[in-house]
């Protein structure tokens, strides 16, 4: 027996690879296209992908979504405070941070949300406990050790990391892990800077010459040398399959800023450009650099300085990086959010920065976003005992409209991963996707659903022969059709009595005849 | 409970290994065999009595800082890497490893500081006051590096900036849940009032908030240094100490009674450090086996462990700091004021496969994935000499020792006969166990096989 053959069969046994169902949240659901091509294709475009943009340091919300109408807010900022003429309006009463101007077009054009306010109760002003509590979507007195994307990780692959999917489940790019990603078994994503050099790496050595595990079985190294070995792994099975995604991407069709964002968000770009099935994408500033206490803004222009520079660094990536989305045909499957661990408190301090603050607005961007201002313009004259501002919306309710519209997990599965039921409160901010059918290839098919995410009925047009019988049936995400519903023949108009069906996605099965269609709605109360 | 009564029994290589893998960065087969068969308080004593020169500070230290001049304030950057670098690969101390330690805890970064100078001078203060905490946290209050990283040098009577007081609760003394905003609040006040003239950070009483302050529940006229004595007054703050020393030392995850244990020790020696380390690492519970490997290295004691075992601590310095940087573990520059988190977070699927890299480059006498040579300190080529390492171990002329003695040096935990099996195929590389031979031409080669085929195992980024 040569070594290396000795050493395979001595080593360690092969990953079982398995395939990650291209639907998401449901195993089950691909029996449900059966052989049905135009459903596979739905189902293919509900293969969601979302950018997570993390501004780490605590980013200072009202320099950022400036409330311009509002004399407090320049009487607690007298230095810093953004002069309403140099701000970019948003409305009548809210102005973007002048440096904004990419994110406010993707605003103009109905892309991007602004959700006000968002924090949770008994906001915590540490950095390290603040950004635990948004990785973990735990509650402020909770400590916890699993993040809300792993738990959802979970969800879609239970027996990782004994078996890997074929692609990663989330990506970080970066040489950090976050808390963010961590299930109960250790991350459930991958971290690299650069494709190439990750592929390198993990290639670069002795081969494939691998000494046994030591026994050690659950002893404080046992676990570490486990902990080891599944990252290690993972890294062997995904450097490939990220390689080659990155190369088959081709190159970028815009050019993207300098700053190390760009960068990052580039690298995304490519990755979903060439074919990655990775559901999230996690990406942060590599310090605290939104920690501005000192020096937010330039004392001559406060419009300028070190915060206007992470708003400029942000805005202008995010808008490379759709504007590239569009260009290759992505841009329906991306979405992306920013979040931070806390804003920063209303009143400026005594050396030209903010202190940690409180609640502060979020982005969520992307083609399928429901642009538009989610919830009140600040309230600067009702302020906590600190002097910073009161909740508008919990951060939770933004991760529930993530997962139950953006990625169609049920409600069930939703509070499992959120650790509490958050979908009455999720925001609309997602559309669902219409029938990806094309219109001159049958004459039957749906024009509109909605309201979408709809609460308890949905009123549906389809496009039929008036002299069909047509009906449509709602269907749980495993295929099981839980109730039917007439449509009138002569307008295409139904009306679907959705009471008594839970949080969640759900597919409306068309059937005229014996053409058959599908569309997918989302409930949410 | 934790278990601190002595341990007497002399120490056998194992254990030696292990005391100097926790409290230095060289696990060398020399140093560790000049500890076997000492009792473990007579080789504690050798770590922490250590003779160590006193270091002369590098020409710039106290020049005035370059602010206006960007390249003449960068270049004083790696200087301040190089510097730290030095002591840490050439003094085989636990006052070394505390350096590095408070230097975690009390977190600056060059980019934020920018005066190299003051950077020194932080890393100095706390070099010299590393045993002894309380006088450490007391000098970091008015340290210019510290001042500059939380804004202190900009907090005055009427407005007050709260990052320094916040984490000097939350980070350096008490940690969450042991004090309240308005702990924060008040302490921001009490700590206004200072500036930095030159390389020092200077008390100005006429910019101090000298109102009445509540602060943990004491209420007065409250100024800098009533803060520090309120804070050290609380027993959460010798558990905050506990803490960090078994976290460092013993394991990243202690449980409460083990922290009270040690928080007892550390209260009744008054956060004065040697005794307190005295006991734990000559404890019982120090060098029980589940403790064996239980913390994962850093990219310090990667780094610099191995250079040390390889007999190679003349290697270039400015090669070992880019590849703790490559590693995520820049000197002098941590990702935020909570240091580097430690453990778990140096292993992601980037870092491991880099640490794999690295470390079998650098037996080859190359530097990571690629061909270009290792260098020393004076810029010649630089290959670890592994028939001398092996040379150095007793019964170098039968290679199931050899694989059993270098296991021992290189890993932390016992290995399996089927490890040992499969090491000793690999360095044997087709040959009969009986033919091995240390002073054939191919020793060399089939020395690097084992020691790339060790590196390469999970079990080596344990300590």
């Amino acid at each position: 027996m040569n070594r290396r053959k000795f050493l395979r069969s001595a080593g360690l046994t092969g990953v079982a690879v398995t395939t990650l169902p291209t639907i998401i949240d449901s195993f089950a659901v691909k029996a449900l296209a059966g052989g049905d091509p135009r459903l596979n294709q739905l189902l293919e475009s509900q293969d969601r992908i979302l950018v997570l943009i993390q501004l780490p340091g605590g980013n200072d919300g009202l320099n950022t979504v400036i409330p311009y109408t509002d004399p407090l807010y320049y009487a607690s900022r007298p230095t810093i405070g953004i002069p309403k003429n140099r701000a970019l309006r948003l409305n009548d009463s809210l102005g973007w941070h002048p440096a904004m101007s990419g994110m406010r077009d993707l605003f103009e054009g109905g892309e991007l949300a602004v959700v006000q306010g968002v924090s949770y109760p008994n906001s915590d002003r540490s950095h390290f406990r603040g950004t635990d509590i948004w990785l973990t979507a735990t509650d402020a007195d909770v400590f916890g050790s699993t993040g809300w994307v792993g738990r959802y990780m979970q969800t879609l692959a239970p027996n990782y990391p004994t078996e890997l999917p074929a692609h990663p489940l989330a990506v970080q790019i970066g040489t950090s892990t976050s808390l963010g990603l961590l299930g109960t078994t250790g991350p459930m994503g991958i971290s690299f800077r650069d494709p190439d050099e990750f592929y390198r790496l993990v290639n670069g050595g002795g081969g494939n010459e691998e000494v046994p595990s030591s026994a050690q079985g659950d002893t404080p190294a046992g676990r570490e040398v486990a902990f080891m070995r599944n990252i290690a792994r993972s890294a062997d099975v995904y450097a490939s399959v990220v390689k080659k995604a990155n190369d088959d991407a081709g190159a970028s069709t815009v050019t993207y800023p300098a700053s190390d964002i760009g960068a990052k968000l580039r690298v995304v770009s490519q990755l979903v450009a060439g074919g990655l099935k990775s559901r999230i994408f996690l990406i942060s500033w590599a310090g605290n650099n939104f920690d501005t206490h000192a020096n937010q803004t330039s004392t001559a222009d406060p419009t300028i300085g070190a915060h206007a520079s992470l708003l400029g660094e942000l805005s202008t990536a995010v808008s490379a990086f759709m504007q590239d989305m569009k260009n290759r045909g992505f841009s329906e499957k991306v979405s992306g959010m920013t979040f931070s661990e806390f804003g920063r408190r209303v009143a400026e301090n005594g050396s030209v920065g903010t202190d940690h603050g409180t609640a502060a607005p979020l982005f969520v961007f992307g083609s399928n976003v429901n642009g538009g201002i989610y919830g009140k313009d600040p309230n600067l004259t009702e302020l906590d005992d600190r002097g910073d501002l009161l909740m508008e919306n919990d951060y939770r309710d933004v991760y529930a409209s993530v997962l139950l519209q953006w990625f169609g997990v049920s409600s069930t599965k939703a509070q499992d991963v959120l650790l509490r039921d958050f979908s009455s409160k999720a925001l609309p901010l997602f559309k669902s996707p219409v029938s990806v059918q094309d219109e001159s290839s049958s004459s039957v098919g749906f024009i509109s659903v909605g309201p979408n995410p709809a609460v308890d009925h949905v009123v549906v047009r389809v496009r039929i022969e008036s002299t069909a019988s047509a009906s449509i049936a709602v269907s749980d995400m495993r295929g099981k059709e839980l109730r039917t519903s007439s449509v009138d023949s002569w307008t295409g108009v139904g009306t679907i009595d959705l009471s008594g069906l839970t949080s969640g996605t759900y597919v409306l099965t068309l059937k005229a005849d014996r053409a058959i269609t599908h569309t997918f709605v989302n409930i949410t109360r | 409970m934790i278990d601190l009564a002595t341990r007497t029994t002399p120490l056998t290589l194992e254990d030696a290994v292990h005391l100097l893998r926790r409290t230095t960065f060289h696990p060398s087969w020399t140093l560790a065999s000049s500890l076997v068969g000492k009792t473990p308080s007579e080789a504690v004593t050798s770590i922490i009595e250590n003779i160590e020169p006193p270091p002369t500070p590098p020409q710039w230290a106290n020049t005035p800082p370059e602010f206006n001049d960007f390249a003449a304030a960068a270049r004083l950057w790696p200087e301040l890497q190089q510097w730290w670098m030095e002591r840490a690969i050439t003094l085989p101390s636990l006052r070394e490893r505390l350096v590095m330690l408070w230097q975690n805890t009390f977190s600056t970064d060059y980019i934020t500081v920018y005066a190299g100078q003051w950077m020194l001078k932080q890393s100095e203060t706390i070099r010299s006051q590393a045993f002894d905490f309380k006088s450490l946290a007391t000098s970091m209050v008015s340290d210019p590096a510290m001042l500059r990283y939380l804004s202190g040098d900009q907090s005055i009577k009427g407005n007050p900036n709260e990052n320094f007081a916040r984490e000097w609760f939350e980070l350096f003394t008490l940690g969450v849940g042991n004090y309240t905003e308005r702990d924060v609040v008040e302490a921001a006040r009490a700590f206004t009032g200072w500036r930095i003239s030159g390389n020092q950070g200077v008390y100005n009483r006429g910019l101090a908030d000298l109102g009445e302050k509540t602060i943990l529940g004491q209420t007065g006229p409250w100024e800098w240094g009533d803060v520090v004595r309120i804070t050290f007054e609380q027993d959460a703050c010798a558990r905050w100490v506990a803490r960090k020393l078994l976290m460092t030392f013993v394991e990243f995850a202690p449980s409460v009674d083990d922290i009270q244990a040690v928080a007892l020790l550390v209260q009744q020696n008054n956060y004065e450090l040697k005794p307190v380390l005295r006991s734990l690492l000559t404890s019982q519970h120090f060098f029980e086996p589940a403790r064996r490997g239980a913390l994962i290295k850093s990219p310090a004691e990667l780094v610099i462990g191995l250079a040390s075992v390889l007999q190679t601590t003349n290697v270039d310095r400015s090669y070992a700091i880019a590849s703790m940087t490559k590693l995520t573990q820049e000197p002098y520059y941590p990702p935020t004021v909570e240091g580097w988190k430690g453990h778990h977070a140096w292993i992601t699927s980037s870092t491991f496969p880099q640490r794999q890299r690295y470390a079998e480059s650098f037996i080859d006498g190359r530097q990571t994935g690629s061909s270009s040579k290792l260098l020393d300190v004076s810029g010649s080529p630089l290959t670890p000499d592994v028939v001398a390492l092996i040379k150095s171990m007793p019964n170098n002329d039968d290679a199931t020792k050899v694989v059993e003695n270098v296991a021992k040096l290189l890993l932390p935990v016992p290995t399996t006969q089927e490890q040992r099996d499969v090491l000793l195929e690999i360095m044997l590389a087709g040959a009969q166990v009986y033919e091995w031979d240390i002073d054939a031409p191919s020793a060399a080669q089939r020395v690097k096989f084992l020691l790339q085929a060790i590196v390469r195992m999970p079990e080596f980024q344990l300590m």
